[in-house]
């Protein structure tokens, strides 16, 4: 045979071997065996003293071809087999991705305090100081600096608890209005603060009444407050909370320590107004009660009600939260039972 | 109170709907709803009996022929026990809708036909407790002839339709028809009229047979009496004994009828006595003296010093403002009645009607303010209709116990002041007029308005009350939705409160969920937690033994949720909270308030499922949390936990102290077995951490190092020590010894049990050598890591392994 033919069919073989080959390791033995140093085509290369000279560049060149045949048979093979194993594997990985998650759990704010936050952020963002003031108060700053002295029939409104004849577990966080007044510098301009905390009453717990609950109060002093004034923030706050297609109304009120006085309803969301079970058929929902400072809170802080006028509202985080996420019970936010606190992951 | 729209009709127009005008009153003035009395009642006529023949077969029911205005009677079946024939009555007939669903048919009882009911007031809408009481056994028994087939409604007020208004404390003018009108006339700008009353002048004698003595006038600014001769007790006509029922009064008697009328008419309660069952003639209003007692037709109340009384001599004639006694009740039989028109003050009977348990109609009046500049014609009007309604012969003048004369009250403002309060500029005369509509009389000078307030406004006081009744007419509907518009400040929340947010985010992350507790403990969790050893502060009067202390820890809150949950299969729990406790220094009655941030987990951290073994919580995961937080204070402080057995309801072996650079600043550790069993709650570690002391360190000053270029080299170190030694010691001693590129040192075995000598312990550290400048060479560390073995060797007996 001669050598071109030996090298043809070498090159024959050597692709047919690569096709056939069913692992990694036949080819890698392929490739030695066939294009190594002691394989046949290195073999039958000596042979080519025997060539005339003028044919063998034509044979180096048939050679040099074969070699890159054989190889490129080899990879084409290895290729394809390589892409089968991955194959393979990633059958062989193939997971069942319905089963539950190896559990990374964030907690969960109480809801009452994510009310808070939520209405604190509103009234930061309008400029508003956060100031919590004492849960042990003074009759003097709970009561007298409110307008509602010893005998005052709003006393019995809001039943006391009391720790001697001058301290009590204040029942309104109005109680921090003085002394909010008090350390205010007027000079650097007006005092815009809220005040959220906690309030205590001497009253039986029940599904709507707890001793202890979550009260913020609002107070703006400056020049020119007015009623307009207070109903435009309390509509912004009522659509920030309640949604923007939220209206408020003010009805006429009575506090002590303010004049005008209103309770404040917002539009129903459950129905829209239509009238439902919720706003009992009103399409109103009562949410909190506002005014103007009494002239007489501020003169006791030492606040000229001829140059300054001052709006003050109060709120109830508890109120709050049971119209917006329809809480039937009060007890619900104090026994803390984790399935009632964990469904208000993320709602605010 | 309830406003019923016909009798308003008397004073005002009235042309909208109940609905309508409760909606609009709630809006300008007082919360109010509307109330249809007798909405569903069909079928309702008068009824004539004209014979009544005992039921054949029954003992008590009888077999009555009624005429009901139709071509013939019709024949009922009664049980009544006070059916007569001749009666006029109210007739269901068939067909009739009852109140509570109930529908009269034709049928037969006991094999007599009965073509409807008669009815007794309660079957058609009268409360028992309102209705005459010679009615409430048995069937309603017209007074005087009717018409028989005419519609009962009207003549019994069974669908009147009412305001009903729930005032606030200020709005007591309301408390009277007539102050209603007035309100519900300025809402609809309508000026309400109303009559005079009149006696019949050859009536009215001066005489008196009784003297009277105030003895505490301040308290009783007006005391007025007149006396009524020979008077005629019977009962009141229908058409006020209808407007008492609906008021909620039950019809006694002519008199007493009167007196009540009055008082929802004008606002000023009334009452009134048997002249000659008086004990004296001469009446005083004083104190009573500790001891004396008020005769009540249910017994007996004691009365004290502090309650103001009418006497005769020593008969208790009544609790002033608030109750007479049955001592001198005005009855059929009486002849010569006194009245009494007085003003008494709000507190005393506050205090009084609430110690005797006696809050009712006049208290609830005179509590809140009643008008004084009506008292007398309040006086008339009474004996004026005791007079139409009775036969009265004789009729006194005014008998004054006390009298002050009422005054207006003057309010200065101006048009621009209230305006700008309102945030609205309406004109001068707009403002006066909604003035007008309220009855107040506006003197204008420019800018200036001098306000004239009734008597009968008595709430109303100062600029700011002028403010209100213009905005409020105006309608608040109309006002605009404004900011304030002053200079800007800077809003948010205070230093200490950031910090607490920070820390309250780290425990959400670490998911711990945020627990809110009462502050108000019972004595034994105020003991079992006193970790400051401070003094315990009570309220004066708990409601609850449960809620009696205020808290000095958050821990029993939070073993409490603990057990609530455990005991609902929550079983696995880490759970925080953000608040105060109170600290009381003896002596002061005044505790501090400082801020703590709590926590307690319990059961597993990892729960068993499909790829995880469960994992239950122990002391260092509990550790771990805590020293992420302290991590996150920026408190420029070194942290140490130190062992402590101190605390009986924490686990000995188990609890450390935590301390800022030595001073104490919270607990970590098991609760105690002990506690745990009595508790109802599985394993559960606590923590708690003060958090105004870490806001007082929290002052760290971060300097950027960029991240170190070199690399480090390591050393594991084995040792056996004696099992007492902690490894906060030897982890010290290691830094101490181990040069200045020691970096790092981590523990990562503890071992003792099998192959370890007897109370020893092995324990594996990793050290950790870096030059931030420059490339550690491994002789600098050989010198460093000798050096640390030879101090461990020396100072805790260690082998090195």
């Amino acid at each position: 045979m001669s050598l071109n033919d030996t090298l043809k069919n070498l090159r024959a073989n050597g692709i047919d071997e690569a096709k056939r080959a069913e692992r990694l390791q036949e080819l890698n033995d392929l490739r030695v065996n066939l294009l190594g140093k002691k394989g046949p085509i290195t073999k039958a290369l000596r042979g080519m003293k025997d060539v005339p000279a003028e044919e063998r560049p034509e044979i180096g060149t048939l050679a040099n071809n074969v070699k890159n045949d054989i190889q490129a048979a080899i990879e084409e093979k290895m290729t394809e087999l390589n892409q089968k194993l991955v194959a393979k594997k990633l059958e062989e990985e193939t997971i069942d991705v319905t089963l539950p998650a190896t559990k990374q759990t964030q907690g969960t704010k109480h809801i009452l305090n994510q009310t808070i936050e939520d209405i604190e952020q509103f009234f930061i963002g309008l400029g508003y100081e956060v100031a919590s003031g004492y849960e042990v108060e003074e009759d003097h700053y709970n009561f007298e600096r409110l307008n509602i002295p010893k005998d005052h029939p709003a006393r019995d409104m809001q039943d006391t608890f009391y720790l001697s004849d001058e301290l009590l577990m204040r029942t309104q966080t109005s109680a921090q209005e003085g002394r909010d007044m008090e350390a205010h510098d007027f000079s650097k301009g007006p005092l815009k603060m809220i005040s959220p905390g906690v309030v205590y009453r001497r009253d039986d717990d029940d599904a709507t009444h707890s001793h202890q609950f979550h009260q913020i109060e609002g107070l703006v002093v400056d020049k020119n407050i007015s009623m307009a004034d207070l109903k435009g923030t309390l509509d912004a706050l009522c659509r920030h909370v309640f949604g923007a297609d939220r209206e408020i109304r003010f009805r006429p009120s009575y506090f002590p320590f303010t004049e005008p006085s209103v309770e404040v309803d917002v539009s129903c969301f459950n129905c829209g107004g239509e009238g439902c079970r919720i706003c009992k058929y009103t399409g109103w929902i009562e949410v909190l009660g506002a005014g103007l400072t009494h002239p007489n809170v501020l003169t006791m802080s030492g606040i000229d009600p001829n140059e300054y006028s001052a709006m003050a509202f109060g709120l109830g985080p508890e109120r709050f939260a049971m119209l917006k996420y329809g809480i039937n019970d009060i007890r619900d936010f104090y026994l803390n039972d984790v399935r009632f606190l964990e469904q208000f992951k993320g709602v605010n | 109170m309830k406003i019923s729209v016909n009798w308003l009709k008397e004073y005002i127009p009235v042309n909208h709907t109940v609905e309508e005008m409760a909606n609009k009153i709630s809006l300008t003035g007082i919360e109010s709803g509307p109330v249809k009395l007798g909405e569903e009642l069909t079928n309702l006529v008068v009824g004539h009996i004209t014979s009544v023949v005992p039921h054949p077969d029954s003992d008590h029911l009888k077999v009555c022929q009624v005429d009901v205005g139709e071509s013939e009677d019709i024949q009922i079946v009664c049980g009544a026990p006070n059916v007569a024939v001749g009666q006029y009555v109210i007739v269901a007939l068939h067909g009739a809708q009852l109140p509570g669903g109930v529908k009269i048919k034709r049928g037969k009882l006991r094999g007599q036909e009965s073509n409807g009911m008669i009815c007794g007031l309660d079957e058609v809408g009268v409360p028992t407790q309102y209705m005459p009481k010679e009615f409430e056994n048995g069937i309603y028994v017209f007074d005087e002839p009717q018409t028989p087939g005419d519609a009962v409604y009207d003549l019994l007020g069974l669908k009147d339709q009412m305001i009903d208004i729930d005032i606030t404390p200020n709005r007591a003018d309301t408390l009277g028809m007539r102050g209603a009108a007035w309100e519900i006339g300025a809402t609809y700008n309508e000026k309400p009229t109303f009559t005079k009353p009149e006696l019949a002048a050859d009536k009215v004698k001066d005489m008196s047979d009784v003297t009277v003595d105030v003895a505490e006038k301040k308290l009783v600014p007006d005391y007025l009496l007149r006396e009524l001769k020979d008077v005629t007790v019977g009962k009141s006509p229908l058409w006020m004994q209808r407007r008492l029922w609906n008021q909620n009064i039950r019809p006694v008697n002519s008199i007493i009828d009167a007196a009540n009328y009055v008082m929802i008419e004008y606002g000023q309660p009334i009452q009134t006595f048997d002249l000659d069952k008086l004990a004296a003639q001469n009446l005083t209003v004083k104190f009573a003296n500790d001891g004396d007692k008020l005769k009540l037709a249910d017994g007996e109340k004691d009365l004290t010093h502090n309650d103001l009384v009418i006497v005769a001599g020593d008969q208790i004639l009544g609790l002033a403002g608030v109750q007479n006694s049955i001592e001198a009740t005005v009855d059929e039989n009486t002849k010569n009645v006194l009245v009494e028109a007085g003003v008494f003050d709000g507190a005393s009977v506050r205090k009084t009607a609430q110690r005797h348990d006696l809050r009712g109609d006049a208290s609830n009046r005179f509590e809140k303010g009643v008008d004084n500049g009506i008292v007398d014609e309040a006086l008339t009007r009474v004996a004026q209709l005791i007079d139409q309604t009775t036969t009265v012969k004789e009729i006194s003048n005014v008998i004054t116990g006390n009298f002050t004369k009422a005054e207006p009250t003057i309010i200065k403002g101006s048009a621009s002041h209230i305006n700008r309060l309102m945030g609205l500029d309406l004109a001068t005369d707009e403002i006066v007029a909604i003035l007008d509509r309220l009855g107040f009389n506006v003197d204008v000078n420019g800018d200036a308005l001098t306000v004239t307030i009734p008597t009968r406004r008595w709430d109303m006081e100062i600029e700011a009350d002028l403010v209100e009744e213009v905005n409020r007419i105006y309608g608040y509907e109309n006002l605009p939705n404004t900011l304030p518009a002053g200079m800007e400040t800077r809003g948010g929340y205070d230093p200490k409160r950031e910090l607490a947010n920070k820390l309250r985010d780290i425990l959400l992350g670490e998911g711990m969920d945020e627990v809110i507790n009462f502050s108000l403990l019972s004595k034994q969790e105020v003991e079992d937690f006193n970790i400051d050893n401070s003094e315990f502060t009570k309220l004066l009067h708990p409601m609850t033994e449960d809620h009696e202390y205020l808290r000095n820890s958050l821990i029993p809150g939070l073993v409490r949720n603990v057990a609530y949950n455990q005991a609902r299969k929550n079983d696995d729990l880490k759970i925080f909270e953000h608040a105060r406790v109170f600290q009381r220094v003896t002596g002061q009655d005044r505790p501090s308030e400082i801020t703590y941030l709590s926590g307690a987990i319990s059961g597993n951290v990892v729960t068993d499922s499909w790829n995880t073994t469960a994992q239950p919580v122990d002391f260092y995961y509990v550790k771990g949390i805590v020293e992420e937080l302290l991590a996150f204070t920026n408190a420029d402080a070194e942290f140490t936990f130190v062992a402590t057995s101190e605390y009986e309801n924490m686990h000995p072996g188990q609890t450390a102290k935590i301390l800022a650079n030595g001073q104490v600043i919270g607990l970590i550790g098991k609760l105690h077995p002990n506690y745990q069993t009595a508790h109802n709650v599985k394993d559960t570690f606590v923590f708690e951490l003060n958090v105004d002391m870490l806001f007082d360190l929290n002052a760290k000053s971060v300097k950027a190092q960029t991240a170190p270029k070199y690399p480090s080299i390591s050393r594991d170190l084995a040792i056996l020590v004696a099992k007492n030694i902690e490894n906060g010691q030897i982890v010290a001693d290691i830094f101490a010894n181990g040069g200045k590129y020691l970096k790092d040192v981590n523990i990562f075995d503890v071992y003792e049990g099998k192959n370890i000598k007897p109370n020893h312990k092995s324990l594996g550290y990793h050290l950790e050598f870096q030059n931030p400048n420059d490339t550690l060479t491994d002789d600098e560390v050989e010198k460093a890591f000798s050096l640390v073995k030879d101090s461990l060797a020396q100072k805790f007996n260690v082998e090195i392994r």
